[in-house]
């Protein structure tokens, strides 16, 4: 089937495309310079066109996922919605039931969600969500960060093994890239403690978080992984933790990247939560300026922002040991979940209130630094979803960071506390992000940074992931106009998948299968061999599975997309 | 004023659901209306004529001029005066599950029984039992911490199981006896029982109070005693006579207050 | 126990087969395999052996439907498959309950097929560890997989469970015996404590045995919050356990490393139910202030957690759910079995891989009686005795391959060993032909 998407207005910065009204064709379900006189037209006369949307980290499946949906039922009665024609009921407001997760990011216009964490012990677990999910494309990022073998390894600064190890467990848990969450702090959390700063080895292992990241950052570029190292750093959500952040980054620097497409060697992600001055909650301060600065002057990082959205809503992460930190501060339930021989994890639901100092400014922090980063290409928008706020509200951010007045607006009217602007430079900063600007940060900054160079795009051969917006950019001020930007960004007019109509009017008219996005190492396989044999022992003494039903098989994850990569040592 | 008398004609053992059925969404129907309508009966619905003879009386023109009345057994009634917000209604006979559940406003009377859920979440408004009630009376909704928030909940005979869980404002007042665990991780509000009570009352609560007339069986070790006191008064209301005073429940680092009628409870001294 | 000599007679070994009986999920069963028949079973404790070597006893192997006169009597499958689609289509309150022994994949069709028709879908946790569920949503639930226990507790309590006789295995596979990473001497760096009115088989192996009377754990629970608050306990004697040895139990459980605690229905269905738990989560969090504390419900049937996780993923509640309105309802005695039972609401009945037959209570069996019951079942049994159509399904981890989650969560794809015989039908096969027969009804109904 051949389209055309006709006069659409179309931002596509890969193709540095800037706001002109063009044709966008597609057939078969990728991006082509013509068709034939047979193609449907598909009239977008003025309207905002981008590729889809590709969110570079969220939580959106696997088993924490399924823990906060399993014992927060107060928070699955708040977005109930019955079934329709074509749709399943929707439960949930910010763990969303597996269908209700997809038709919701699709109507946002998005395509491709990364999940950020998954558990290789409990990767079938993900991966059965994602055959839950519908409507759009799903790379899972595998957990390295605390696992025995790694750190043992990295102690033993044996790189090629790591390499190895890597290669051989993205294709067991059918994964896309290497996350590592508080290295090291996770583990200690084994024992109930954690570890502060990257200097701070785990108990027993002796061996520190920058050995840990160094390591896996060595391994990432060795086999010329599509993703950098993922990282979520030590000290998450501390006052005072902007030099681990700082260190953490900067630790990376004399690390060569080996990929053609992106250009960091680490992504830092929900740098927010990392941004922290100060020595307790009570003379916390923004914590931003050091890091954006440094960022301004280094190109091997990238980060998202984590941006807190003032909702209620479930933290979880693999930090258990900062879970365990927030329920002490909320008394709210807390639900933990430890993975033997890799990872903890924790969630705790918590209520992001407007009203409460420390929230607004960690509001504040968000926007900060994607407005004080200069390079656009550097950011990626995300709201942690759902620890900082769930992602129905990414619209709300864009609208944010388009409108200073609305900021400016927000804290003079009280909607957030005066800590937002005492302790923060927010308001100091008038830069407004245009459309080619959001169209960056959420569509081909995050190509660049996975290396997805199949899509984040509308180039000849990209998949045909499209959205349209019902805003005309040249009629239209998004400064001016907060409250429709993200009514027209949470309601695309058109969402298209693969070439197929999912969304039109702002209703799910379409429900696809998701594919699972995975990397697969060629040319180390003899490397591969050679280190599942050594470790073998030790898996099948501490373990509690068998090896052969610990791996992901292959029915758990169709349909695939696979993005194959020749290891060059 | 608008009188609405439903009067049960058959009885169906699958529960028809109310919840459709309150004065904020029906004082502007008329009689047609009524005949039109079709009640939720399990995953179906079918005419609200065929288990019910329906008078219509006078007009309304808001919820508040609004009675509606239930002239007869609604044991198999689900969803009473559910979130309602104005208006009247009284049930002359057993309510079924979650009669005034989230109510916000206006007043319920139920001239009979009312099953469990009584009151969930209530937020405002009245309601009245003159019966039992069974348990999770004036309860917050499974997993949610914020319960029954406001309004005022009598039981003029006995209280089941696990009243009040997670309560967080409002009044409850048990005439009769109380079953175990009344108030378990309440927050705030208040709970009267004048008759006796088996086990537990405030188990992990935090903060509000619980006065009890009748006699208490057993307290669980998180409460402290503070002192005996005469003629309290708690939350704004004067009790004469001698009482035990409370405060717990620590293991949650409580500051909620228990009293317990002295003369009905020298065994705790 | 008799002398048996090992099975030498065998075609094949297939191994790491995954033991279809407790929550344990053991995935290193070998099973020796002669003729498409099961001839032994290695490493499988004794429930699970039996369960496996024995299946061919009352094996249900034909579709049947009862008759004017209330027999069974054998039928073709379309004819099975009609009735019971027929049955379904008409229902006003149908239930669908059961699950627990059988696959995720299975459960898929069972969950469109509920969506379609409005019905309540639900599994056994309604009549075990449901009271954990909800302590679990009021007050959270700090778990970890039974590794972390194996690799590092040097405290293991098992409470109102009896795994010895019930989880056979979980001592010695997972908790209590084996040589952990951070524990090389296995039982001796260890202290098993049991907490249970019964001088149970766990509690004569157990370092401490805490014989709390019964109905006494709230008591209890709380009794040791207190202590850890820093009071002094008032009564001398607290749910029949003297006020020093709370004391010294405190003391211990504060000072260990690495604290686990295991509890079972005793502990779900004794005077206070769901707030045992409630307060035993509590208790939990409270340990975690001074060491490493987790705990886990000890599951039943090898897939009863594995339906919880597939229903929240799916549908956002784990069990219970009521779709009559189209949309999902999750009320505990509103849209759970027994209440629809009890309460004679419940107009048609299908109860898939479980036996109400021989677990519900009379009120609700006296209404599966009234009713047309629907069995999608291995063996013949007490809800055989009920059913009105019988439809055969297969062995899920001997005969069908599935996925299950173990009682701490973790996937396991189990595989077979053996063909199913000719004549039974998986029950994924059973779920969707009864999905696509109820769609062309209430298509051609509309």
């Amino acid at each position: 089937m051949e389209y055309i998407l006709k006069n659409g207005i179309v931002y596509d910065p890969i193709n540095e495309i800037n706001g002109e009204k063009k044709d966008v064709m597609f057939k078969d379900g990728k991006i082509v310079n013509s068709v034939s006189d047979d193609a449907k037209v598909i009239d977008v006369t003025d309207k905002l066109v981008m590729p889809a949307g590709i969110d570079v980290h969220c939580h959106l499946a696997g088993p924490k996922l399924c823990v906060g949906r399993l014992y927060r039922p107060e928070d699955e009665r708040r977005g109930v919605k019955p079934k329709t024609d074509i749709t399943r009921p929707e439960t949930g407001f910010s763990i969303p039931n597996c269908p209700a997760t997809g038709y919701r990011f699709s109507k946002m216009g998005y395509g491709t969600v990364v999940e950020a964490a998954v558990p290789p012990l409990e990767a079938k677990h993900t991966h059965e969500e994602i055959i839950a999910i519908p409507n759009i494309d799903i790379p899972p990022l595998t957990l390295f960060g605390n696992n025995w073998f790694i750190l043992q390894f990295a102690k033993e600064g044996r790189i090629e093994d790591i390499a190895a190890f890597v290669s051989a467990w993205l294709k067991i848990t059918k994964g896309y890239g290497v996350k590592i969450v508080n290295p090291c702090g996770s583990e200690a959390w084994g024992w109930g403690m954690n570890v502060h700063g990257i200097d701070d080895p785990a108990p027993y292992w002796d061996v520190t978080a920058r050995e840990v990241i160094r390591a896996l950052a060595q391994a990432n570029e060795m086999l010329g992984l599509p993703h950098s190292i993922h990282i979520h750093p030590n000290d998450l959500g501390h006052p005072g933790n902007f030099p681990t952040t700082v260190n953490t980054i900067d630790c990376m620097k004399d690390i060569k990247k080996n990929s053609e497409y992106r250009n960091q060697t680490i992504h830092l992600t929900h740098a927010q939560f990392h941004c922290y001055d100060g020595t307790s909650w009570r003379d916390v301060t923004s914590g931003v300026e050091p890091v954006a600065d440094y960022i301004n002057k280094h190109d091997h990082v990238t980060m998202d922002m984590g941006q807190v959205t003032l909702d209620e809503t479930t933290t979880m992460t693999a930090d258990g040991p900062m879970e365990y930190d927030l329920y002490e501060l909320t008394g709210l339930k807390w639900a933990n979940k430890d993975i033997e021989l890799e990872t903890a994890s924790g969630l705790v639901p918590f209520i992001y209130s407007g009203r409460n100092p420390v929230h607004s400014l960690q509001w504040a922090i968000g926007l900060e630094l994607a407005l004080m980063i200069e390079d656009p290409w550097k950011v990626c928008l995300t709201t942690d979803s759902p620890n900082a706020g769930p992602f129905i509200r990414y619209p709300r951010v864009m609208s944010w960071l388009m409108s200073y007045q609305r900021r400016a607006e927000m804290m003079d009217n009280k909607e957030v506390h005066a800590w937002a602007g005492r302790k923060s430079a927010l308001g100091t900063l008038d830069r407004e992000y245009d459309f080619y600007d959001i169209a960056t940060i959420t569509r081909a900054g995050p190509s660049k940074i996975y290396g997805f160079e199949d899509r984040g795009h509308l180039g000849a051969g990209a998949i045909a992931d499209i959205a349209v917006y019902d805003l005309e950019p040249n009629n239209f001020d998004p400064t001016r106009n907060a409250a429709e930007v993200e009514k027209a960004f949470s309601n695309a007019l058109y969402t298209i998948k693969d070439g197929q109509i999912l969304v039109k009017d702002g209703e799910i008219v379409k429900v696809v299968s998701s594919k699972h996005v995975r990397t697969e190492v060629e040319g180390f396989e003899d490397e591969e061999k050679r280190i599942l044999e050594e470790i073998m022992p030790f898996f099948n003494r501490y373990y509690t599975v068998k090896f052969e039903n610990y791996v992901v098989h292959d029915h758990y994850a169709e349909p695939s997309s696979v993005y194959k990569v020749n290891a060059s040592k | 004023m608008k009188q609405i008398t439903l009067t049960p004609i058959k009885f169906s053992s699958i529960a028809l659901e109310f919840d459709e059925l309150i004065p904020d969404e029906i004082y502007g129907w008329s009689k047609e209306d009524f005949e039109k309508y079709e009640v939720p009966v399990g995953n179906s619905r079918f005419p609200l004529t065929d288990y019910y003879d329906i008078e219509v009386e006078g007009e309304a023109q808001s919820p508040e001029e609004v009675k509606m009345i239930i002239d007869g057994d609604a044991g198999r009634v689900k969803y009473i005066g559910c979130k309602m917000d104005a208006g009247e209604i009284v049930v002359n006979g057993d309510a079924d599950l979650h009669a005034g559940a989230e109510m916000e406003g206006g007043s319920l009377t139920v001239n009979g029984n009312a099953e469990s859920y009584c009151g969930r979440e209530m937020k405002g408004g009245e309601i009245t039992i003159k019966g039992n009630v069974r348990e999770y009376a004036g309860t917050s909704y499974i997993g949610e911490w914020r319960g029954m928030s406001g309004g005022k909940l009598t039981i003029h005979g006995n209280a089941g199981k696990q009243l009040a869980d997670a309560m967080s404002g409002g009044e409850i007042h048990v005439m009769g006896n109380c079953d175990i665990l009344a108030g378990i991780h309440m927050t705030k509000g208040f709970i009267q029982i004048d008759g006796d009570v088996t086990r537990w009352p405030g188990g992990q609560m935090k903060n509000g109070a619980i006065v009890i007339n009748g006699r208490l069986e057993r307290l669980l070790e998180g409460f402290e005693l503070d002192a005996i006191v005469t003629d309290p008064e708690v939350e704004g209301r004067q009790f004469t006579g001698k009482y035990i005073k409370y405060t717990g429940d620590i293991g949650v680092n409580g500051k909620g207050t228990l009293l317990l009628n002295a003369e009905k409870n020298r065994h705790h001294l | 126990m008799a002398y048996e000599p090992p099975v030498t007679d065998y075609d094949k070994i297939v191994e790491n087969c995954t033991c279809a009986f407790c929550g344990s999920n053991c995935d290193d069963v070998d099973i020796l395999v002669k003729d498409n028949h099961v001839v032994g079973v290695r490493h499988a404790c004794r429930l699970g052996a039996s369960k496996i070597m024995e299946d061919e006893d009352q094996r249900l192997t034909v579709p049947m439907i009862r008759d004017e006169n209330g027999e069974l009597v054998e039928v073709d499958w379309d004819t099975a498959l009609d009735k019971a689609a027929e049955l379904i289509a008409g229902a006003v309150r149908p239930v669908f309950y059961g699950w627990s022994e059988t696959s995720i994949e299975a459960m898929k069709p069972g969950l469109e097929l509920t969506e379609l028709v409005g019905a309540v879908i639900d599994n056994q946790a309604t009549i075990c560890h449901g009271p954990t569920v909800q302590a679990v949503q009021n007050v959270g639930y700090p778990l970890m997989t039974l590794g972390e226990v194996k690799n590092r507790a040097d405290m293991v309590v098992y409470t109102g469970s009896n795994p010895m006789n019930a989880h056979p295995r979980h001592l010695a596979r997972y908790t209590t015996f084996p040589k952990g990473f951070f524990r090389k001497r296995g039982r001796f760096d260890r202290t098993l404590v049991t907490w249970d009115p019964k001088y149970s088989d766990t509690a004569k192996l157990s370092d401490i045995w805490v014989p709390f009377e019964e109905n006494g754990d709230y008591a209890f629970c709380n009794a040791i919050r207190a202590v850890l608050k820093g009071k002094e306990l008032k009564q001398d004697v607290i749910s029949g356990i003297p006020k020093e040895d709370i004391v010294a139990l405190t003391e211990k459980m504060k000072n260990t490393q690495f604290g686990a605690l295991f509890f079972g229905l005793g502990l779900t269905h004794t005077l206070s139910k769901q707030r045992n738990i409630d307060i035993a989560i509590q208790l939990v969090q409270d340990l975690n202030k001074y060491t490493k504390w987790v705990l886990l419900p000890m599951r039943g049937h090898f897939n009863v957690n594995g339906f919880n996780i597939f229903m929240s993923y799916e549908m956002g509640f784990p069990y219970g759910v009521d779709f009559s309105r189209g949309y999902p309802r999750y009320m505990i005695g509103e849209t759970t079995t027994i209440d629809l039972l009890n309460r004679k609401e419940c107009d048609v009945f299908m109860v898939i891989a479980a036996d109400p037959g021989a677990h519900f209570p009379g009120g609700a069996l006296a209404h599966l009686a009234d009713i047309p019951v629907i069995q999608i079942d291995i063996h013949w049994g007490p809800s055989t005795e009920l059913a009105d159509v019988v439809l055969p399904g297969t062995f899920i981890g001997v005969e069908t391959a599935g996925t299950s989650y173990r009682m701490d969560s973790v996937p396991i794809f189990m595989k077979k060993a053996i063909d199913p015989p000719e004549t039974c039908r998986e029950d994924e096969w059973i779920v969707n032909e009864l999905l696509k027969r109820v769609t062309k009804l209430k298509e051609a109904s509309k």
